[in-house]
């Protein structure tokens, strides 16, 4: 309950139920038409659904901004129906990285998210593993993965989901989302110069 | 992290890659507050039906409820956590009493209209001189921090009661 962890030493787990009811709590409000309640889901968690549009667009951003809004709309729009079958994070989460390999997907007109080949030498290092691509962070380097590699390598990787969740979602088989998987890491560590 | 073995890039620096991408999770937050577009998309929007009628109206006391203890909790958020205080005492714990106070009556008398129970009535009735004699303990020592949050404790205790009640 927010109200008895509020005034007592909270470890961690009695902070992420507290945090888990109270989302709980708003949410419920918001399914009935509360915007102020949907205002405060939005300040709770705008940074960590932004945070994984920013990663799977591969960049900051008007465009990761338009996703992460569009993102919030959608769940407005849908929460009368949530079951509150699982925590509200672990939804809008979901939602978000949906919304988030939608837009990739209708973007075929400019980088192609099934046929990547011609991506994949986009921003390699030069032959010797030098030049730039020394200095290029980790996040940088992710983000100039071809776009369904990058999908992949950030869902299980970073965001720690499983290839059977992926493969439903991008709506691939098991197999392709693995081999996607290999080959960005593969890509990951060129473009890093063979460092990690 | 529930990636299974083979999919383990290895070990090595195979390991640090795995472990500088789990790094890359954390909360980025957008360079704009994106609130002010999202709601105003929202304010006219059609909504997906509920599931059921008898639902949506089981659901408005723990509205009710939960838009209290959701302002409570936030003005207690917003506390510093040793706030400023003054040799004449801490306004802030005072204003912040009365503020809650004023929220949790207007909710409870919202939730009331929705019935209640005479059984619960020598409960309720603690709780609420329960409630005034912290109300009259922080007149006497506005710098004592915990009796706020025993206030906010027992509004929230009545607020169940009174929202269990409302729903049976």
């Amino acid at each position: 309950m927010l109200t008895a962890a509020m005034s007592e030493p909270m470890t961690d787990t009695t902070t992420a139920e507290v945090a888990a009811e109270t989302d709980a709590a708003w949410a419920r409000s918001a399914a009935a038409g509360d915007s102020v309640a949907f205002a405060s889901l939005y300040r709770r968690h705008a940074g960590r659904v932004h945070g994984v549009i920013v990663r799977l667009v591969g960049g900051h951003g008007v465009r990761a901004e338009d996703l992460t809004q569009e993102a919030f709309v959608r769940a407005w729009q849908a929460l009368p129906k949530f079951r509150f079958e699982s925590a509200f994070s672990t939804w809008l989460h979901r939602l978000a990285v949906t919304t988030a390999l939608m837009e990739l997907r209708s973007r075929r007109s400019g980088p192609r998210f099934d046929d990547e080949d011609a991506l994949d030498d986009f921003g390699v290092a030069d032959s010797a593993g030098n030049g730039t691509a020394l200095s290029m962070d980790l996040e940088r380097a992710v983000s100039t993965l071809p776009p369904r590699a990058r999908a992949v390598l950030v869902l299980h990787d970073v965001e720690g989901w499983k290839h059977e969740e992926i493969a439903n979602e991008l709506g691939m088989a098991i197999g392709s989302s693995k081999a996607q998987l290999h080959r960005a890491r593969q890509l990951l560590r060129r473009r890093l110069g063979g460092e990690a | 992290m529930t990636n299974s073995n083979d999919d383990a890039p290895g070990s090595g620096p195979g390991q640090v890659l795995r472990w500088q991408l789990q790094a890359l999770r954390r909360d980025i937050q957008p360079a704009h507050d994106l609130w002010p577009d999202i709601a105003n998309r929202i304010a006219d929007m059609p909504r997906q039906a509920a599931s059921t009628p008898r639902r949506v109206r089981s659901l408005v006391p723990w509205a009710l409820a939960a838009s209290v203890l959701l302002a409570v909790g936030f003005v207690w958020q917003l506390m510093p956590a040793s706030g400023p205080q003054t040799v004449e005492g801490n306004p802030l714990i005072r204003q912040q009493a009365v503020s809650m106070t004023l929220e949790y009556e207007g909710a409870l008398a919202r939730m009331e209209q929705a019935g209640t129970h005479p059984e619960m009535k020598p409960a309720l009735g603690d709780l609420d001189r329960s409630a005034a004699q912290i109300l009259t303990a922080i007149d006497h020592d506005p710098e004592a921090r915990f009796l706020l949050d025993q206030l906010r404790r027992t509004y929230a205790r009545r607020l169940q009661l009174t929202q269990r009640a409302a729903m049976t």
